[in-house]
């Protein structure tokens, strides 16, 4: 080991390791995953006495009520969790990840073939009916060179529910992911998406959050050769006593990769607290990358807390570009102000301005069929709460 | 008593070096290395003070055996605290004048360029460390008049004690981290700026900091009481030679800015490539009262630092300009922390750095709104400029706000220098180190035309330094 920067650089080109203390090393062995105690920079922001013991683990039977809509062309089959491995998903980096694979008692593989062009988007609906067992989920998709595909995740109901997915993205394909979290008030949802984005490849992938009483969603994204480019958005809205989490992590390990990240959030009510941690990370070898994030919360009533923490690191000079902003502020008084003087009531330019704020995101999700439902579901979450109240 | 040159025969041949230069050392000499109680003792009794002082340095290096290394930012694993000598009287007392220096010393100003400030009267005063009592310090006479005091800090205990046990320890308490203990333990040297009420002092206050003896820490202590309504910008620049082993720097700046007063403190450090620049610098705001840290990294070879501000009263402000260079071997941990307590503050932070050669900077900083701290207002820019593929940047912005009605943005960007803003400069003629160089000085020039005018000179001739050799 040498404890210069140079001597690190060195290192890092020879060794293809990084030392990074946001973003600890993938393993299948638990004992890499010590359970966490809280004070851990990965889990200083989560509540874990609201995780209802499923940090600790055991097997578990219990599977969510699943319902699929399956467009033709794509199979889906059940594998032990060794050939998952084999099948070379993304190992797991977080104990939650590592306790799904040991745990879940094999996965669900989807395979789509390579070139096959699918419009229909696959739906998979999980929904669960109790919060007193836990359930762990294992699934790895695997998408051929030169596919495309849409597959839609939907959670509803009570779960306490912990969940890894591994997205194998062939080379040139063009996937567009959405997982809607739309659980139920008492819900615990640990999740997390890998993607590996193949040579050229493009990936869409849309975290929402709407239910649960603590959501935390994992988007991570390497790359597995030069060109690919991964747009990660994430929409949330959190409610009175709501604790909603999402990491994400662009691991650049290629060449001329690209990464596009934006979340919007809305809070409102006493003790609603959302988190976004946005990791990005440029090694050595990954020259001529391009990557920004953003985050941006609104605060709509007193009582809330947003936390909000954009990291970058980068290893190497030969860069396209590289930034993050975050900002988290209430509502623009000039904006309602501007509303007002036209005549609008102040519940309406509310409203308007909470809608202004996700319209333009929820149209880029790709999924026509869905932004429409999308939109009425914030319309809805509005309604509960800020128009009530003013 | 076995002297450090018998014991180590291969410093006599450490004269002369062809990036630094170093004075003989007569000082260092008689300095024991290590620490303990005893040490502690000495110092406070070879400065005759008060019981009070001691007791405060005995429970300071307690804290400092039992307080944690820092485990984030840079390894630090290889300081070695056996090996630092704690403190070292200059064999000189302090000389009323500038002639009266000695000749050595005054070689070393002449080359920091001390002078000709001095006789172009930009600085009130200078109040030059020279290892670790300062044996140099002048006020300018209508400075006095106003009631302004303006010394070294060891003189301060010794003619305004009062005032400085009111405030020593207040900002940064005794255990605050392990450097701080550390500090508090074997403090010597430093600054004592105390401004009366409503006195707006209009010429920067400055002061140069120099380690001269190998392996001397070197732990001043800066204590600034702003009282109300008045103001002070206090400048601190420090430059190092060479030396073989490392070197510690760990310097403890407090600041008390009172209802209404404005502060700044300017700092450039071009501490020597060996030296450990772990450095905790605070300041507390009262209402209506503004803070302003513009915090220049060039030298050392690693730097933690993140001046900070707490906000106490009602439209406090805090504000922290940044600018850092890290060349090879080098690693600049720097950003700042702001901390919002009461209702209508704002803070701003803007820091640039740019990295070359396998250096590396990290932006770390935090701003924390507390509950009650009401509509507070903040606002983080971090600019990166790498201008090679092997230098490496982070940023690691911490945001914690328990308060709903605040305003918070924070916005990156890390850049390469572009090949076509080279070309075109090129092809107008320039060479590439100074095409470079110019563009360098175009990224910081938000930072550096907010410095003193000498200091930006010394800061642009630093950027061109910094970039010879820097492309080929």
């Amino acid at each position: 080991m040498t404890d210069t920067p140079v001597g690190d650089a060195v290192e890092t080109v020879e060794s293809g390791t990084i030392r990074s203390h946001l973003n600890p090393p993938p393993s299948y062995d638990l004992a890499d995953h010590p359970v966490p105690v809280g004070t851990e920079e990965v889990w200083r922001f989560t509540p874990l006495k609201r995780l209802r013991g499923l940090l600790d683990g055991e097997p578990s039977e219990a599977r969510l009520t699943q319902e699929n809509s399956v467009p033709a062309g794509i199979e889906v089959s059940h594998i032990t969790a060794e050939q998952a491995r084999e099948i070379g998903e993304v190992p797991p980096s977080e104990r939650p990840a590592a306790l799904a694979v040991s745990l879940a008692g094999g996965a669900t593989l989807v395979d789509v073939p390579a070139e096959a062009e699918i419009d229909e988007p696959m739906v998979v609906d999980l929904s669960g009916d109790s919060v007193d067992t836990r359930v762990w989920g294992h699934t790895v998709y695997r998408i051929g060179n030169h596919a495309k595909v849409t597959v839609v995740v939907r959670h509803t109901g009570s779960a306490t529910y912990c969940s890894t997915t591994s997205f194998l993205v062939g080379d040139g394909a063009d996937v567009t992911i959405l997982s809607l979290q739309d659980w139920a008030d008492d819900a615990v949802h640990l999740g997390r998406d890998a993607i590996r984005v193949g040579r050229d490849a493009k990936v869409k992938h849309t975290s929402i959050s709407f239910g649960g009483d603590l959501v935390r969603m994992h988007a991570n994204v390497e790359y597995d050769g030069p060109g690919g480019e991964a747009e990660l958005l994430g929409l949330y809205f959190a409610d009175a006593g709501q604790h909603l989490e999402h990491r994400l992590f662009a691991d650049h390990t290629a060449p001329r990769t690209k990464s596009r990240v934006t979340y919007k959030g809305a809070l409102q009510g006493q003790g609603a607290h959302t988190v976004w941690i946005g990791n990005v990370l440029i090694r050595k070898v990954a020259e001529g990358i391009d990557t920004y994030e953003e985050n941006r919360n609104l605060v709509l009533t007193e009582g809330c807390q947003a936390d909000s923490v954009p990291n970058l690191e980068i290893e190497t000079g030969d860069i396209e570009g590289a930034g993050h902003a975050s900002a988290t502020a209430r509502f623009d008084d000039e904006q309602l102000f501007y509303l007002r003087s036209r005549g609008v009531s102040e519940k309406e330019a509310q409203r308007l301005v909470v809608h202004g704020f996700f319209n333009d995101l929820i149209r880029r999700v790709g999924i026509p069929s869905i932004e429409d439902r999308l939109l009425e579901t914030v319309e809805a979450e509005l309604a509960r709460n800020v128009l009530k109240e003013s | 008593m076995t002297t450090i040159e018998e014991l180590n025969p291969e410093l006599k041949g450490i004269g002369r070096y062809e990036y630094g230069w170093a004075d003989s050392d007569s000082a260092g000499a008689s300095a024991q290395r290590g620490l303990s109680d005893a040490v502690v003792r000495d110092i406070s009794g070879k400065k005759s003070e008060p019981d009070w002082m001691l007791d405060l340095r005995l429970k300071g290096l307690k804290l400092f055996g039992r307080k944690p290394m820092p485990t984030w930012g840079s390894d630090l694993s290889d300081i070695d605290f056996d090996n630092i000598k704690y403190f070292v009287r200059s064999t000189e007392q302090q000389a009323a004048s500038w002639e009266d220096l000695p000749e050595d010393i005054k070689n070393t100003y002449d080359k920091l360029g001390i002078p000709e400030a001095e006789k172009q009267r930009l600085v009130a005063g200078v109040a030059a460390q020279y290892e670790s009592e300062v044996v140099y310090h002048q006020i300018r006479e209508d400075l006095e008049e106003q009631g302004v005091i303006f010394v070294d800090t060891d003189t301060a205990l010794k003619e305004h004690e009062e005032l400085f046990k009111e405030y020593f320890g207040t900002v940064i308490p005794v255990g605050d981290n392990k450097f701080a203990a550390l500090n508090t333990s074997v403090w010597s040297g430093g600054s004592f700026i105390y401004v009366p009420k409503g006195v707006h002092v209009d010429i920067p206050l400055q002061a140069y900091f120099r380690i001269n003896t190998e392996n001397m820490g070197q732990f001043e202590r800066t204590l600034i009481i702003v009282d109300e309504d008045a103001y002070v910008h206090y400048v601190e620049g420090c430059t190092a030679p060479i030396y073989k082993s490392d070197s510690l720097h760990s310097a403890v700046v407090e600041i008390v800015v009172k209802k209404g007063g404005r502060c700044r403190y300017t700092t450039i450090q071009n501490w020597s490539n060996n030296v450990y620049n772990l450095v905790t610098k605070r300041a507390t705001c009262e209402a209506g009262a503004t803070m302003e840290w513009v915090d220049g990294n060039i030298g050392s070879k690693v730097t933690m630092k993140y001046p900070a501000v707490y906000l106490m009263g009602e439209h406090a402000k805090g504000e922290t300009l940044s600018i850092a260079f890290a060349g090879e071997g080098q690693h600049q941990d720097a950003g700042s922390k702001m901390v919002h307590a009461a209702p209508h503050t704002s803070s701003s932070i803007l820091s640039k750095s740019v990295a070359r050669g396998g250096g590396r900077t990290s932006y770390r900083g935090l701003v924390q709104v507390n509950e009650g701290a009401h509509h507070s207002k903040s606002n983080v820019l971090c600019d990166a400029l790498l201008v090679d593929q092997i230098s490496r940047s982070d940023t690691y912005p911490y945001v914690d706000i328990r308060e709903d009605d605040v305003s918070m943005g924070h916005e990156a960007t890390v850049s390469k220098v572009s090949e076509d803003q080279l070309f075109y400069l090129m092809s107008r003629g320039m060479e590439e180190d100074e095409a470079m160089a110019m563009i360098v000085r175009g990224f910081v020039e938000p930072i550096a035309k907010e410095l003193p005018m000498e200091y930006a000179l010394e800061l642009n001739r630093l950027i061109e330094l910094q970039m010879e050799g820097a492309v080929g």
